[in-house]
């Protein structure tokens, strides 16, 4: 019967509950909205990120982070790959040798980074691969044949099926060169990334460096679910645990994506939160407004023995109700938006021509895509529901200072 | 026989200071089980002020006030809640229902807060409001009902949690002499055929005449009572 009474007495002002409904469903659906969106893309940012790189987790030796040196590198970690690979959620792992040097041609030299690739490999994970506007990516088979990107190439005037001699000192500290000719040239839109980066077939480097077979700087584990990082890093851990190897998160390869991420996110929640509260408000406003115009109603049922507990249960129901249809307005509303912006994406080239910005050297695809989680879902409409049912406890002091006798004058 | 009512040297003093508004100055009555008890007098005499004294929503500034032998000055609120709930029905001139609650729950609410089952309460207030000639309009909701019809819910609902007492201010003021008249039928037949006892405050001269006792109020003392 409480609730009936509840339920009823929500829709007596039913303007006034509509458009309380409707606020609370709106700015909850923006609020659901932009979280999924910006998480969408800092999931995206991750994911070309560790693909571009050496995985969610990198497994190098302890000393590579502190003073990257080519000589400190993993002897055939092999086996190690193989036991990881039957992990579940490990999509890939990539070994890869990352060094520096030079690249010379007639037109002049430039100091490049140097990444070492296993072809086949690269191939179905690099954010690179999609960028090549000329030529080809590398194969397998490919020996003294590398990809550049485009603003090195304009730099040493190369193109695909030139030349160019690539310098360096291998793991003894002698000089050592080789020549090497252009398979492919990529465009990913980051300077760092167009300008400084090198692949080349990481049998082609280990020869260049002088390093034994089956040796790489880097074995990188890329997730298929990238939430089980830390169980999966940690059973790494433990395979690794006499070996001289450390794992790395990314979070420590990518420093600068994971504070941008952790410092996007603060931000993004003070906009949320400015949100929320003035959800808060209109509902808090309506509460309190339909307290205060049932006063004398009130001040009947209570001198006909009604305890105030009872209108005050009364309230918290008429207030659930409210904040429930609210939210699960904002949950349709902005599940239903932020589902679709998750499954087609959205290209942002169709708003503007968006100029490669890039964080870490992981460039900022033009087309977005959200993530929705339940966890998005549920937080915010649960703090939703939890702030009115608290805001609704501050209507029911009133309850308290009806003076029956006055009121019913 | 003990009874139901029994008012001692009841003072209600308003205000502070300077200006103290004697609203009571010395009210000695009895109320007996069966009474239908009628208090009149001019506007400002007292008689809401003496109604909210016996119902326990005011307190005295002096005397005693028992209900049913029970002295009740010195009961808390939540007690003197309870009291209500259970022995007194009161009817209020207007604002009496819930405008969202139907005929039948707005009778049935005062046993859903005694805790009553469901069917047993429904059962209850269905028999209640044939007997107050709103058969057929129990599902209807105040606002769909007459003035008169609204008081006889309202009447159904002072009277079902069977309470010791009834007290009524100014119940007929809101409607017209023919209603008014109507109501009173109503609230007789319960007196003799339920024996409910009844207090209630009038204006109206004609309501006066139907009661047995009549209580004249003036300056907040009695001036006059009579038994017909
Ligand atoms: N809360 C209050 N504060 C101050 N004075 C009050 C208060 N309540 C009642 N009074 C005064 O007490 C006196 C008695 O008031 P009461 O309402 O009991 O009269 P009444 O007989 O019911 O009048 P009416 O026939 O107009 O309803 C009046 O003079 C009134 O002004
Ligand atoms: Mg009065």
């Amino acid at each position: 019967m409480l609730i009936r009474l509840a339920w009823r007495s929500i829709w007596r002002n039913r303007r006034r509950t509509i458009i309380t409904v409707t606020s609370i469903g709106f700015g909850l659906a923006i609020a659901i909205f932009f979280i999924c969106l910006a998480e969408g893309v800092y999931a995206q940012l991750v994911r070309d990120g560790v693909r571009l790189q050496s995985g969610h987790i990198t497994l190098e030796h302890p000393e590579y982070r502190n003073a990257p040196a080519i000589d400190l590198f993993l002897d055939r970690p092999d086996s190690l790959r193989a036991e990881i690979n039957t992990f579940s959620d490990v999509a890939l792992t990539k070994l890869v040798i990352l060094g520096q040097g030079v690249a010379k041609t007639g037109t002049g030299s430039v100091g490049v980074a140097v990444m070492g690739v296993e072809p086949s490999v690269e191939v179905l994970l690099s954010p690179i691969i999609k960028t090549i506007i000329s030529g080809r990516y590398l194969v397998d088979s490919d020996n003294s044949k590398i990809v550049i990107g485009s603003k090195l190439a304009k730099r040493l005037h190369l193109k695909e099926g030139k030349k160019l001699v690539l310098t360096t000192n291998d793991i003894t500290g002698a000089l050592t060169e080789d020549l090497c000719r252009v398979a492919g040239i990529f465009e990913t839109g980051s300077e760092e990334i167009d300008g400084y980066i090198v692949h080349a077939p990481i049998r082609f480097l280990r020869a260049l460096y002088n390093m034994p077979e089956g040796s790489a700087t880097q074995l990188g584990i890329v997730l298929s679910a990238p939430e089980s990082q830390n169980k999966i890093k940690k059973r790494v851990e433990a395979l690794i645990i006499n070996k001289h190897i450390t794992a790395y998160p990314w979070q420590e390869i990518l420093p600068e994506l994971a504070s941008y991420i952790k410092l996007d996110r603060g931000s993004n929640l003070i906009f949320q939160a400015i949100l929320i509260f003035l959800i808060l408000f209109t509902i808090f406003n309506t509460i309190f407004m339909s307290v205060l115009e049932r006063n004398r109603e009130f001040a009947m049922l209570l001198a006909i023995g009604t305890h105030p507990a009872l209108l005050k249960y009364q309230l918290l129901l008429e207030s659930f109700f409210i904040g429930l249809i609210g939210c699960c307005a904002g949950l349709i509303f902005g599940g239903t938006a932020s589902y679709a912006l998750q499954a087609k994406g959205f290209d942002l080239a169709n708003l503007y021509t968006a100029e490669g910005a890039s964080i870490s050297g992981v460039v900022l695809s033009s087309v977005i895509h959200a993530r929705v989680t339940p966890m998005i879902l549920l937080g915010t409409s649960g703090i939703v529901l939890a702030a009115t049912l608290l805001l609704s406890m501050v209507s029911m002091k009133r309850i308290d200072t009806i003076q029956i006798t006055d009121t019913l004058r | 026989m003990n009874p139901i009512v029994k008012l001692q040297g009841i003072t209600k003093d308003y205000g502070q200071g300077d200006i103290i508004v004697h609203a009571l100055r010395g009210i000695d009555i009895t109320i007996n089980p069966g009474d239908f008890t009628a208090m009149a007098g001019p506007s400002g005499s007292g008689k809401s002020t003496l109604l909210n004294i016996i119902s326990g929503l005011d307190r005295p500034t002096s005397g005693t006030v028992e209900i049913e032998n029970l002295t009740i000055n010195t009961m808390s609120r939540t007690e003197l809640s309870r009291l209500r709930r259970d022995r007194i029905g009161l009817i209020f001139q207007s604002y009496n229902l819930i405008p969202v609650l139907t005929a039948l729950e707005n009778t049935e609410y005062i046993l859903m807060l005694k805790g009553m089952p469901v069917k047993e309460r429904q059962d209850i207030v269905r028999e209640l409001l044939k007997e107050v000639g709103l058969e057929g309009m129990e599902n209807r909701f105040p606002r769909e009902l007459s003035g008169g019809q609204q008081q006889r819910v309202a009447i159904a609902r002072a009277i079902a949690s069977e309470p010791a007492l009834v007290l009524a201010d100014e119940p007929t003021a809101n409607v017209d002499s023919k209603t008014a008249s109507g109501l009173l039928d109503l609230m007789e037949r319960l007196n003799k055929e339920k024996k409910i006892t009844f207090l209630f405050s009038t204006h109206d001269k004609n309501v006066m005449a139907r009661a047995d006792k009549l209580l004249w109020l003036k300056d907040g003392k009695i001036n006059d009572y009579r038994t017909a």
